[in-house]
Protein backbone atom coordinates (compact mmCIF):
# COMPACT_ATOMS: atom_id res chain seq x y z
CA UNK A 1 0.00 0.00 0.00
CA UNK A 2 0.72 3.37 -0.89
CA UNK A 3 0.59 6.45 1.42
CA UNK A 4 -3.07 8.01 0.53
CA UNK A 5 -1.71 12.15 1.55
CA UNK A 6 0.98 13.41 -0.58
CA UNK A 7 4.29 13.63 0.23
CA UNK A 8 4.37 17.48 1.42
CA UNK A 9 7.51 17.95 -1.27
CA UNK A 10 5.38 16.62 -4.24
CA UNK A 11 2.32 19.22 -2.17
CA UNK A 12 4.25 21.87 -3.28
CA UNK A 13 5.99 21.52 -6.38
CA UNK A 14 2.19 21.68 -7.92
CA UNK A 15 1.20 24.07 -10.50
CA UNK A 16 4.80 25.86 -10.38
CA UNK A 17 7.67 25.43 -12.52
CA UNK A 18 9.67 23.41 -10.57
CA UNK A 19 12.44 22.67 -12.98
CA UNK A 20 13.97 25.48 -16.01
CA UNK A 21 15.81 24.66 -18.70
CA UNK A 22 17.40 27.91 -20.19
CA UNK A 23 18.35 27.44 -24.03
CA UNK A 24 20.12 25.12 -23.80
CA UNK A 25 20.61 24.22 -27.74
CA UNK A 26 20.42 26.28 -30.87
CA UNK A 27 18.23 24.73 -33.18
CA UNK A 28 19.97 24.02 -36.65
CA UNK A 29 19.17 22.60 -39.83
CA UNK A 30 21.40 20.25 -39.84
CA UNK A 31 20.17 18.82 -36.50
CA UNK A 32 16.30 18.58 -37.73
CA UNK A 33 17.31 16.92 -41.04
CA UNK A 34 18.73 14.26 -39.06
CA UNK A 35 15.38 14.25 -37.60
CA UNK A 36 13.77 14.26 -41.19
CA UNK A 37 15.52 11.88 -42.29
CA UNK A 38 15.02 9.44 -39.86
CA UNK A 39 11.22 9.25 -40.08
CA UNK A 40 11.66 10.23 -44.13
CA UNK A 41 9.66 13.31 -43.67
CA UNK A 42 10.00 15.26 -46.96
CA UNK A 43 7.80 18.36 -45.64
CA UNK A 44 9.29 21.37 -47.88
CA UNK A 45 9.44 23.56 -45.15
CA UNK A 46 11.73 21.76 -43.23
CA UNK A 47 14.29 21.39 -45.64
CA UNK A 48 13.73 24.05 -48.99
CA UNK A 49 13.82 27.61 -48.46
CA UNK A 50 12.20 29.05 -51.60
CA UNK A 51 8.81 26.36 -50.63
CA UNK A 52 8.93 27.79 -46.70
CA UNK A 53 9.67 31.59 -47.81
CA UNK A 54 5.90 32.43 -48.72
CA UNK A 55 4.54 30.33 -45.54
CA UNK A 56 6.81 30.38 -42.49
CA UNK A 57 9.13 33.08 -43.71
CA UNK A 58 12.60 30.54 -43.92
CA UNK A 59 12.90 26.47 -43.06
CA UNK A 60 11.42 25.40 -39.64
CA UNK A 61 11.81 22.26 -37.00
CA UNK A 62 9.66 19.42 -37.65
CA UNK A 63 7.06 20.35 -34.62
CA UNK A 64 7.61 16.75 -33.16
CA UNK A 65 11.28 17.80 -32.53
CA UNK A 66 10.04 20.50 -29.74
CA UNK A 67 11.33 18.91 -26.74
CA UNK A 68 14.60 17.80 -28.22
CA UNK A 69 15.36 21.43 -27.95
CA UNK A 70 15.15 21.59 -24.43
CA UNK A 71 17.13 18.20 -23.80
CA UNK A 72 20.10 19.47 -22.32
CA UNK A 73 23.73 17.96 -23.82
CA UNK A 74 24.99 14.94 -23.15
CA UNK A 75 28.07 16.30 -21.94
CA UNK A 76 29.77 19.80 -22.55
CA UNK A 77 32.84 21.13 -21.39
CA UNK A 78 33.29 21.66 -17.83
CA UNK A 79 30.00 20.16 -16.61
CA UNK A 80 30.33 18.18 -13.47
CA UNK A 81 27.90 15.25 -12.34
CA UNK A 82 25.41 13.59 -15.01
CA UNK A 83 23.46 15.83 -17.01
CA UNK A 84 19.43 16.21 -15.90
CA UNK A 85 17.76 13.19 -16.92
CA UNK A 86 14.86 13.29 -19.59
CA UNK A 87 12.14 15.61 -18.11
CA UNK A 88 13.90 15.65 -14.77
CA UNK A 89 10.83 16.34 -12.85
CA UNK A 90 8.86 12.87 -13.86
CA UNK A 91 11.67 10.77 -12.12
CA UNK A 92 11.45 13.51 -9.08
CA UNK A 93 7.70 12.67 -8.41
CA UNK A 94 8.07 9.18 -8.67
CA UNK A 95 10.98 8.64 -6.46
CA UNK A 96 9.71 11.45 -4.27
CA UNK A 97 6.35 9.27 -4.23
CA UNK A 98 8.34 5.72 -3.91
CA UNK A 99 7.17 4.67 -6.89
CA UNK A 100 9.93 2.23 -8.68
CA UNK A 101 8.04 1.78 -12.10
CA UNK A 102 6.59 4.49 -14.41
CA UNK A 103 5.41 4.95 -18.08
CA UNK A 104 3.70 7.55 -19.82
CA UNK A 105 0.38 7.07 -20.83
CA UNK A 106 -0.65 10.22 -22.85
CA UNK A 107 1.44 12.73 -24.80
CA UNK A 108 -0.18 15.96 -26.25
CA UNK A 109 1.14 18.94 -27.77
CA UNK A 110 0.10 22.36 -28.65
CA UNK A 111 1.80 23.88 -31.25
CA UNK A 112 2.12 27.84 -31.37
CA UNK A 113 5.34 29.93 -33.10
CA UNK A 114 7.38 27.64 -35.46
CA UNK A 115 11.17 27.10 -34.03
CA UNK A 116 13.36 28.23 -37.29
CA UNK A 117 17.87 27.96 -37.26
CA UNK A 118 19.32 30.11 -34.50
CA UNK A 119 15.98 29.52 -32.30
CA UNK A 120 16.21 28.39 -28.31
CA UNK A 121 13.87 27.19 -26.08
CA UNK A 122 13.46 27.85 -22.12
CA UNK A 123 11.89 25.15 -20.78
CA UNK A 124 9.66 24.81 -17.55
CA UNK A 125 8.36 21.62 -16.38
CA UNK A 126 5.36 22.14 -14.22
CA UNK A 127 3.63 19.49 -12.27
CA UNK A 128 -0.20 19.86 -12.74
CA UNK A 129 -1.55 17.52 -10.78
CA UNK A 130 -1.17 13.50 -9.03
CA UNK A 131 -4.38 11.63 -8.21
CA UNK A 132 -5.58 9.88 -5.15
CA UNK A 133 -3.66 6.18 -5.18
CA UNK A 134 -5.53 3.50 -6.94
CA UNK A 135 -5.20 -0.44 -7.59
CA UNK A 136 -4.03 -0.52 -11.57
CA UNK A 137 -3.91 -3.83 -13.92
CA UNK A 138 0.04 -3.30 -13.16
CA UNK A 139 0.32 -2.49 -9.41
CA UNK A 140 -0.76 -0.47 -6.89
CA UNK A 141 0.41 3.85 -8.04
CA UNK A 142 -1.02 6.81 -8.77
CA UNK A 143 -1.73 9.11 -12.19
CA UNK A 144 0.30 12.70 -12.63
CA UNK A 145 0.40 15.33 -15.08
CA UNK A 146 3.09 17.03 -16.36
CA UNK A 147 2.92 20.72 -18.38
CA UNK A 148 6.28 21.13 -20.07
CA UNK A 149 6.76 25.01 -21.50
CA UNK A 150 8.61 25.87 -24.24
CA UNK A 151 9.11 29.75 -24.78
CA UNK A 152 11.34 31.10 -27.98
CA UNK A 153 13.64 34.12 -26.65
CA UNK A 154 11.21 37.48 -26.08
CA UNK A 155 9.12 35.12 -24.39
CA UNK A 156 7.13 34.16 -27.54
CA UNK A 157 5.43 30.62 -26.81
CA UNK A 158 6.78 27.93 -28.85
CA UNK A 159 4.69 25.02 -27.60
CA UNK A 160 2.82 22.85 -24.46
CA UNK A 161 3.29 19.38 -24.16
CA UNK A 162 1.40 17.46 -21.80
CA UNK A 163 2.36 14.20 -20.77
CA UNK A 164 0.13 12.28 -18.67
CA UNK A 165 2.31 9.11 -16.44
CA UNK A 166 1.56 6.06 -14.59
CA UNK A 167 3.47 5.33 -11.85
CA UNK A 168 2.78 2.07 -9.93
CA UNK A 169 4.98 -0.76 -7.82
CA UNK A 170 4.69 -3.96 -9.05
CA UNK A 171 2.15 -6.07 -7.60
CA UNK A 172 3.65 -9.16 -5.78
CA UNK B 1 -2.81 20.29 -52.24
CA UNK B 2 -5.62 19.78 -50.15
CA UNK B 3 -8.06 22.15 -48.97
CA UNK B 4 -11.33 22.09 -47.04
CA UNK B 5 -13.29 22.45 -50.32
CA UNK B 6 -15.51 18.76 -50.43
CA UNK B 7 -13.67 17.41 -47.32
CA UNK B 8 -16.46 15.36 -45.27
CA UNK B 9 -16.20 13.59 -42.07
CA UNK B 10 -15.19 10.07 -43.14
CA UNK B 11 -12.39 11.11 -45.69
CA UNK B 12 -9.90 8.59 -45.12
CA UNK B 13 -6.09 9.57 -45.59
CA UNK B 14 -4.03 7.20 -47.72
CA UNK B 15 -2.63 3.99 -45.77
CA UNK B 16 0.84 4.48 -44.99
CA UNK B 17 3.47 1.24 -44.29
CA UNK B 18 6.69 1.72 -42.71
CA UNK B 19 9.28 -1.03 -42.00
CA UNK B 20 11.14 -0.80 -38.44
CA UNK B 21 14.68 -1.67 -38.32
CA UNK B 22 17.00 -1.17 -35.71
CA UNK B 23 18.66 1.75 -37.87
CA UNK B 24 14.61 3.57 -38.07
CA UNK B 25 15.00 3.42 -34.30
CA UNK B 26 18.31 4.27 -33.04
CA UNK B 27 18.46 7.00 -35.76
CA UNK B 28 15.42 8.76 -34.06
CA UNK B 29 16.32 8.62 -31.02
CA UNK B 30 19.63 9.62 -31.61
CA UNK B 31 18.23 12.69 -34.06
CA UNK B 32 15.57 13.77 -30.91
CA UNK B 33 18.69 14.01 -28.40
CA UNK B 34 17.10 11.03 -26.53
CA UNK B 35 19.30 8.66 -24.96
CA UNK B 36 17.62 6.78 -23.06
CA UNK B 37 19.48 3.01 -23.33
CA UNK B 38 16.12 1.45 -24.00
CA UNK B 39 16.33 3.15 -27.65
CA UNK B 40 19.36 2.12 -28.73
CA UNK B 41 20.65 -0.94 -26.27
CA UNK B 42 19.03 -4.24 -27.37
CA UNK B 43 20.39 -6.03 -23.92
CA UNK B 44 19.48 -3.36 -21.68
CA UNK B 45 16.01 -3.10 -23.16
CA UNK B 46 15.68 -7.36 -22.94
CA UNK B 47 17.72 -7.59 -19.78
CA UNK B 48 16.57 -4.49 -17.71
CA UNK B 49 13.64 -3.42 -18.86
CA UNK B 50 11.89 -6.63 -19.30
CA UNK B 51 11.22 -5.41 -23.16
CA UNK B 52 11.53 -7.33 -26.39
CA UNK B 53 13.96 -5.25 -27.83
CA UNK B 54 15.14 -1.74 -28.19
CA UNK B 55 11.63 0.46 -28.59
CA UNK B 56 11.02 3.17 -30.72
CA UNK B 57 10.92 6.54 -28.52
CA UNK B 58 7.48 8.83 -28.24
CA UNK B 59 9.62 11.42 -30.05
CA UNK B 60 10.22 9.31 -33.45
CA UNK B 61 6.53 8.20 -33.19
CA UNK B 62 5.11 12.28 -32.98
CA UNK B 63 7.22 12.81 -35.99
CA UNK B 64 6.07 9.87 -38.01
CA UNK B 65 2.35 11.10 -37.31
CA UNK B 66 3.36 14.50 -38.78
CA UNK B 67 4.88 12.95 -41.63
CA UNK B 68 1.90 11.29 -42.25
CA UNK B 69 -0.75 14.03 -41.89
CA UNK B 70 1.48 16.53 -43.74
CA UNK B 71 2.25 13.85 -46.44
CA UNK B 72 -1.52 14.38 -47.11
CA UNK B 73 -2.21 17.69 -46.89
CA UNK B 74 1.00 19.67 -48.07
CA UNK B 75 3.03 22.44 -46.77
CA UNK B 76 0.01 24.16 -45.88
CA UNK B 77 -1.52 22.16 -43.21
CA UNK B 78 -0.12 23.23 -40.30
CA UNK B 79 -0.36 21.50 -36.95
CA UNK B 80 -2.08 23.05 -33.84
CA UNK B 81 -2.59 19.66 -31.99
CA UNK B 82 -1.46 16.44 -31.59
CA UNK B 83 -1.87 13.70 -28.70
CA UNK B 84 -1.40 9.78 -29.03
CA UNK B 85 -1.08 6.91 -26.19
CA UNK B 86 1.42 4.00 -26.95
CA UNK B 87 -0.55 0.61 -26.26
CA UNK B 88 2.02 -1.88 -27.35
CA UNK B 89 6.39 -1.08 -27.83
CA UNK B 90 6.91 -0.77 -31.14
CA UNK B 91 10.20 -2.68 -31.83
CA UNK B 92 12.92 -3.60 -34.91
CA UNK B 93 11.41 -5.76 -37.54
CA UNK B 94 7.46 -4.67 -37.17
CA UNK B 95 6.04 -2.73 -40.04
CA UNK B 96 3.85 -0.34 -39.24
CA UNK B 97 0.52 0.45 -40.89
CA UNK B 98 -0.80 4.06 -40.41
CA UNK B 99 -4.81 5.01 -41.34
CA UNK B 100 -5.76 7.99 -40.59
CA UNK B 101 -9.81 9.54 -41.04
CA UNK B 102 -11.06 12.40 -40.56
CA UNK B 103 -13.50 12.70 -37.64
CA UNK B 104 -14.53 16.52 -37.83
CA UNK B 105 -14.29 19.51 -39.68
CA UNK B 106 -14.86 22.67 -37.68
CA UNK B 107 -15.87 25.79 -38.82
CA UNK B 108 -13.99 28.41 -40.70
CA UNK B 109 -11.73 31.07 -39.16
CA UNK B 110 -9.35 33.64 -40.57
CA UNK B 111 -9.54 31.84 -43.46
CA UNK B 112 -8.99 28.45 -42.60
CA UNK B 113 -10.56 25.70 -40.68
CA UNK B 114 -9.78 22.86 -38.14
CA UNK B 115 -9.65 19.41 -39.63
CA UNK B 116 -9.74 16.48 -36.94
CA UNK B 117 -8.15 13.31 -37.93
CA UNK B 118 -8.02 10.30 -36.06
CA UNK B 119 -5.30 7.77 -36.75
CA UNK B 120 -3.89 4.50 -35.94
CA UNK B 121 -0.72 2.95 -36.08
CA UNK B 122 -1.12 -1.55 -36.48
CA UNK B 123 2.13 -4.02 -36.09
CA UNK B 124 0.64 -7.00 -36.96
CA UNK B 125 -3.33 -6.04 -37.33
CA UNK B 126 -2.82 -5.00 -33.18
CA UNK B 127 -3.68 -1.17 -32.23
CA UNK B 128 -0.02 -0.29 -31.19
CA UNK B 129 -0.10 3.71 -30.93
CA UNK B 130 -3.82 5.73 -31.07
CA UNK B 131 -2.89 9.17 -32.31
CA UNK B 132 -5.53 12.31 -32.94
CA UNK B 133 -4.12 15.23 -35.06
CA UNK B 134 -5.84 18.46 -35.45
CA UNK B 135 -4.85 20.58 -38.89
CA UNK B 136 -5.52 24.11 -40.07
CA UNK B 137 -6.49 23.79 -43.69
CA UNK B 138 -6.95 26.74 -45.84
CA UNK B 139 -10.70 27.01 -47.01
CA UNK B 140 -9.90 27.02 -50.32
CA UNK B 141 -7.10 27.26 -53.08
CA UNK B 142 -7.30 30.61 -52.69
CA UNK B 143 -7.37 31.16 -48.91
CA UNK B 144 -4.28 32.39 -47.19
CA UNK B 145 -1.70 29.44 -45.98
CA UNK B 146 -2.77 29.40 -41.89
CA UNK B 147 0.93 29.78 -41.63
CA UNK B 148 0.08 32.98 -42.08
CA UNK B 149 -2.31 33.91 -39.59
CA UNK B 150 -1.34 36.13 -36.94
CA UNK B 151 0.53 34.83 -33.49
CA UNK B 152 -2.18 36.58 -31.45
CA UNK B 153 -5.12 34.83 -33.86
CA UNK B 154 -3.64 31.30 -33.66
CA UNK B 155 -5.52 29.91 -31.05
CA UNK B 156 -5.25 25.80 -31.60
Amino acid sequence: MIETALPPQVSQWLGKPVIVIEHVVTAEVGLWLNFCVAVQDANPLYWNYAAALGRTEAVIAPPAMLPSWGIPHDWSPGAEGPPLRTLELHFMVKDALGLPNGLVTEVEFELHDPIRAGDSVRVEQILKEVSPPRQTRLGHGRNWTIDVVYRKPGDILAGVQTLRFLGYRKAP
Amino acid sequence: MITCVGLTVGARLPDLRIPISAKTIVMGAAASRDWQPQHHDSAWARDSAGLPDIIMNNYTQAGFFCRYVTDWSGPDGRIGRFKFAMKKPICPGDEILLQGVVEGVLPSVNGYSWVDIIIKALVDGALATSAEVRLALPNTASSPSPWRCARALWAP
